[in-house]
């Protein structure tokens, strides 16, 4: 019985350790944005205030009538409203262009035969080992050699393909039963009907993660936006994309630091809206990265 | 230009051609033409043409420019006085090391980088995975907050670090130091320090999404073998190293390639955190900095290359120990 005790007491010491640890690394990890929230409901007056004590990581409940008040102007005055919408729009196109035309070169691979084919899957497992992260100067000019720099289509065309998200399509298909296909073709359906009424309902996990991480990859994209895209220019509709915009509010005269912070909230919230609503397709997708090697 | 790449589409086109005839003509048994339904050979075709088409623009055409540039003097206002220099762009670099240039800083910052935060970044992803595995109550709950920061774009991590560690008394940490009585330090402004605040940031963001994938990996090695480590009177360190860490191997060849990888483009952070300073330049930076700001694309793709060259290496070295282990 005292031998069991002591155990117990042993446990309870080890378990209250873990706590602590985790509780001490917690902190380490999101006082940067409790911070960065809490910054962007203060007045700078408010935030020169606070700074230097421990004040700074809480918000102001006293005077609640300025809590919004950075939101609001950046909503206005710095329009970032309108970059969203076109972070929205660039990554709604690609995120359906990407799933069709990289879904339908997977379900090729994966279903059909013709003369070629061995080639083309050497070529997309040599493209998938060849490191192609420092080609971007090279996209650049053929880009720009296009006529294609300075408008949407640049943002737009080159992520709509992606080698790995057509071996993720091929893989998955593969262990689709061809029964399905033969079926359809003996009703009579065309080959593109059977992919779309077929094929593309029964991979909508794959689907799903695909299109979160396209998602994730145009909406965080900045360098490549500041590249073939123009700076807004004062009295029209800006082309920029969210994470370029946040550049142009920075060095904007007068900014203050809450307003900064709020933009940096804003360009953070459908991310985050994603990665709770969509963290099942991200898991899988995370999975999928390590069958890769 | 566009004749050049019309042309190397065309040499490309050429060698599908020659393989389709291959197929077509000789198989296994011997000549045999009727293998394939012209139907279903024209449908592939014209369903992979979208992607096709795509990956020639804009993922082959680039990796064989990446490869010609550099051997010219390619200049992208003036396309039409473009030499073919050959080895002057890396005479150039060699030049610039030697008189410890910006290539010469770029090389120091960027295995600086690599050296430190892929260690520190997997560590700290293996150490949470560990943390948050462990069977107790409220474990979900830190994952979320460990995986916080992941959240957040390199863009936006880099703008509120800004803020944090930024000089005089109005950055976060600063405030705190000049409360202590001590000296505000610009962090990201001392030659000495700067690149280790980019690693540590770097690592803060990055390690969360590691820390998920070494979970799953956690998550799929057998219990019985601890319980077997256990009955044989194993402590918490013989466990870890006879059962976890061999539990663990592919999935950690996995991560270490792929954070060595995207650690050795690092360019967002320093480009927003500093812009182009001596003491935190990166390789893939100048890159940018030569061919996009200074349009000297030959020299750029130059850079790219030897990139492209040492990144594929050690991946190929490190996947090749790897397997060579088991």
């Amino acid at each position: 019985m005292k031998g069991n005790s002591a155990r117990k007491a042993k446990k309870i010491a080890a378990h209250s350790v873990t706590y602590f640890f985790s509780v001490l690394i917690a902190i380490l990890f999101i006082f940067p944005l409790v911070w960065m929230i809490v910054t962007s409901t203060k007045t700078e007056v408010q935030y020169a205030y606070d700074l230097g004590s421990l004040r700074t990581f809480l918000p102001n409940l006293k005077d609640l009538s300025t809590f919004f008040d950075n939101y609001g102007s950046v909503l206005t005055q710095y329009d970032i409203w309108k970059y969203a919408l076109n972070s929205f729009a660039y990554a709604a196109a690609v995120v359906v262009g990407n799933v069709l035309i990289n879904a339908l070169a997977g379900y090729v691979m994966a279903k059909f035969s013709f003369p070629g084919k061995g080639f083309i899957s050497f070529l997309i497992m040599f493209l998938l080992i060849v490191p192609v992260e420092t080609t971007i100067i090279p996209l650049y000019s053929i880009v720009h050699n296009l006529g294609l720099s300075g408008t949407v289509l640049a943002v737009i065309m080159p992520p709509l393909v992606s080698v790995f998200n057509i071996f993720l399509f091929q893989q998955f298909f593969t262990n689709i039963s061809k029964e399905y296909i033969e079926a359809a073709e003996l009703d009579g359906a065309s080959q593109l009907k059977i992919f779309s009424v077929i094929m593309i309902p029964l991979s909508m996990p794959i689907v799903a993660t695909v299109a979160t991480f396209a998602f994730i990859g145009v909406w965080n994209d900045y360098i490549w936006p500041t590249m073939v895209l123009p700076s807004p220019q004062p009295g029209e509709w800006p082309l920029y994309p969210i994470q370029a915009a946040l550049t142009t509010i920075q060095s904007i005269e007068g900014v203050t630091t809450g307003e900064v912070m709020a933009s940096l909230v804003i360009t953070s919230i459908p991310i985050f809206l994603i990665y709770v609503f969509a963290q099942k397709y991200i898991v899988e997708g995370i999975g999928a990265g390590g069958l890769k090697i | 230009m566009i004749l050049t790449s019309v042309a190397i589409i065309g040499v490309f086109l050429l060698i599908f051609a020659v393989f389709v005839v291959k197929d077509l003509v000789f198989s296994k048994k011997g000549l045999l033409l009727k293998r394939f339904s012209f139907r279903e050979t024209l449908c592939s075709y014209l369903m992979l043409l979208p992607a096709f088409a795509l990956i020639c623009v804009f993922v082959l055409l680039p990796i064989i420019y990446s490869l010609g540039y550099a051997f010219t003097d390619y200049y992208l206002l003036t396309p039409n006085q473009t030499k073919f220099v050959f080895l002057d762009n890396f005479k150039d670099i060699v030049t610039n090391i030697q008189n410890k240039g910006d290539m010469y800083n770029a090389i120091i910052n960027t295995a600086k980088f690599v050296v430190f935060v892929v260690p520190l970044q997997i560590g700290m992803a293996l150490g949470l995975a560990l943390l948050v595995n462990k069977k107790l109550r409220g474990m979900g709950v830190f994952k979320v907050l460990y995986f916080a920061p992941v959240v957040i774009s390199l863009t936006v991590t880099s703008f509120l670090w800004v803020r944090i560690l930024g000089g005089g008394e109005s950055g976060l940490l600063n405030s705190f130091l000049v409360k202590l009585g001590a000296k505000p330090v610009s962090f990201l402004y001392e030659p000495q320090q700067a690149m280790y605040w980019i690693i540590l940031v770097s690592a803060w963001q990055g390690c969360g999404y590691q820390m998920l994938i070494l979970l799953s990996g956690l998550k799929g090695i057998d219990n019985t073998l601890y319980e077997a480590a256990e009955l044989d009177g194993a402590n918490v360190f013989v466990k870890f190293s006879s059962v976890t860490m061999p539990g663990l191997r592919s999935v950690t060849t996995f991560v270490i390639i792929t954070v060595f990888i995207g650690a050795c483009k690092i360019m967002v952070q320093p480009m927003l955190m500093t812009g182009k300073q001596s003491f935190t330049i990166t390789l893939n930076y100048l890159m940018y900095i030569e061919g996009y700001t200074y349009r000297w694309v030959g020299y750029s793709s130059a850079i790219a290359l030897l990139m492209t060259i040492v990144i594929g290496a050690i991946t190929f070295l490190q996947r090749y120990l790897l397997k060579e282990e088991d």
